[in-house]
């Protein structure tokens, strides 16, 4: 255990000084944050800038703002961690250099999840964390709801994780994945809301078949401490599948690979 | 005028042979520019839950056919260019093409033209289907699309040279596609792709009517929900042109002043 912490380690230390390299990139970063950010606050503001518009799916301006905050955060957590990795997945199949990952003495899953980093994209973090604290300052919140909203927040990040890999250990069959990553962003754009804003067959839809309502609007729930005790249990639960359903994949997914040359 | 016309067909043909191979990928860029699909849920839900129904005098079914009319204008006003130019200039993959006997501006033209006419079969099942779902209502008089196609032809036009002025930007600095991405938040917010734009603030749509944006996204897909008129229309088609020629003139600018600038790899 303490080997994959020393490698967590070693990788960051050798992505981040590969990218200080690229600084002139970093205006470009910013940029794409704004935008990012820019899109979800604008959608949110004319939706309660209409009079007589108190709450959007029974949230007020404030708890919707926190919905936004946590949409803020997991796009962060994707462009930083999960998306430079995973994006590389399907690049080393086609060109048979997975062939070196697997021949590491150390799990592959673990090498093709931490290799990589993307530090330009941490204003997205810092976006979603800002407004996340300006909206509770405005929200009664209490020790309790933070606590339950961090364990949400953390099965949020899990589900996210695990999609992603799922999606892009597709790359062994079907050698193109970034379109798959694609649509699973404009699908995700529906986190920009709380998932009861929606009417319901696609409530239903962005809870059940992909479970999108776990990662932004359940967090905003626990936080505020309106979060229902089954999908408290939901959450971890949908996590813990599917963390061993897209290892299991990812295992079969290996099981196949034959490298590039035959 | 003949040789360029000629030039352009061929440019033209095998463009669209490529956006024919691309089939596939076109229905999936389609389903990814969800956001005026997600903003249609969104105020569908608001208005189901008001008091009598409506917001600003839009039902449910008038949120579902302003938004799916944008979705369809939108659709056929996606433009690529800045991210082509982007990387033809950091590869050097333009040099080539100078030395062809038409300005590279023809080759992603055609190439945009074509991938539109590829998708746009495509696009009347999806929206069909989606009116269908959402209870939408369209406008049964055909010279509203005659309009609507002269407003989205403008409109496409106008939105090409922007994004290829702003591609060009990378003669200069490497986060090109960046100024692009924050372009398209106000042409998103303005165009009407959060909220038909009365529903802005005053002063924001007193800007507004000064830019190319409600023109070429807003204007059409009122016009297809059957929410404006003709002259309204035409007034449209006079900004638009007004901005097109403001936008052939900086376009030509920025392009004479780049090419000074490059210098190819490698070279």
């Amino acid at each position: 255990m303490t080997r994959y912490f020393r490698l967590i380690r070693i990788f960051t230390g050798a992505t981040i000084s590969a990218q200080l390299e690229y600084r002139a990139n970093f205006l470009g970063a910013v940029l794409a944050s704004l935008g990012e950010v820019g899109v979800a606050l604008l959608g949110i503001a004319v939706l309660f800038g209409q009079p007589g518009t108190v709450s959007v799916g029974g949230y007020s301006f404030h708890q919707a703002l926190l919905v936004v905050g946590f949409f803020m955060l997991t796009e962060g957590f994707i462009s930083v961690f999960v998306q430079p990795n995973m994006s590389k997945i399907a690049e080393a199949v086609r060109t048979g250099s997975m062939d070196f990952t697997l021949l590491k003495p150390i799990d592959a899953q673990f090498n093709v999840s931490t290799r990589n980093l993307n530090v330009l994209r941490l204003t997205d973090i810092l976006i979603g964390l800002g407004l996340i604290v300006y909206a509770a300052s405005f929200l009664t919140v209490t020790p309790g709801g933070v606590v339950a909203a961090a364990v949400m927040y953390l099965s949020a990040l899990v589900i996210v994780y695990c999609i992603w890999l799922a999606l892009s250990t597709t790359a062994f069959w079907f050698v193109k994945t970034q379109n798959m990553s694609e649509l699973f962003s404009g699908v995700f754009g529906a986190g920009r809301f709380p998932v009861t804003a929606f009417p319901v067959p696609v409530r239903a839809f962005l809870t059940f078949v992909v479970p999108i309502a776990f990662i932004t609007t359940v967090p905003a729930q626990a936080l505020t401490g309106g979060l229902s005790p089954l999908l408290a249990l939901a959450s971890p639960l949908v996590a813990a599948v599917l963390f061993v359903g897209s290892r299991l994949f990812w295992k079969k997914a290996v099981g196949s690979y034959t490298s590039a040359s035959s | 005028m003949t040789p360029f016309l000629r030039k352009f067909r061929i440019l033209f043909s095998t463009q669209f042979a490529l956006m024919t191979e691309y089939r596939a990928e076109i229905v999936i860029w389609m389903l990814s520019g969800t956001l005026s699909l997600i903003m249609m849920l969104v105020w569908m839900g608001q208005a189901a839950a008001a008091p009598g129904g409506q917001i600003r005098g839009f039902s449910a079914s008038d949120f579902a056919s302003y938004f799916l009319a944008t979705w369809f204008v939108g659709q056929l006003l996606v433009v690529w260019v800045a991210w082509e130019l982007d990387f033809e200039v950091r590869q050097g993959t333009l040099s080539p093409k100078l030395l062809r006997p038409l300005d590279p501006m023809w080759g992603h033209y055609s190439g945009h033209v074509a991938e539109k006419i590829v998708r746009f079969p495509i696009m009347l099942v999806l929206v069909s289907l989606f009116a269908w779902l959402a209870g939408a209502r369209f406008s049964l008089d055909w010279r509203v699309y005659a309009a609507v196609l002269g407003l989205v032809v403008l409109g496409f036009t106008v939105r090409f040279l922007w994004e290829y002025s702003l591609g060009l930007l990378a003669f200069w600095t490497e986060s090109s596609t960046s100024f692009q991405e924050v372009v398209w938040l106000v042409y998103a917010a303005l165009g009407g792709l959060f909220a038909p734009l009365a529903f802005y603030p005053q002063w924001v749509q007193n800007i507004a009517v000064w830019t190319p944006f409600p023109y070429m996204l807003g204007l059409p897909a009122n016009l297809i929900a059957g929410k404006a008129t003709l002259e309204q229309a035409g007034q449209g088609a006079l900004v638009l042109v007004g901005w097109l020629a403001v936008f052939i003139l900086v376009r030509l600018m920025v392009w004479r002043v780049g090419l000074k600038k490059y210098g190819a790899v490698g070279a």
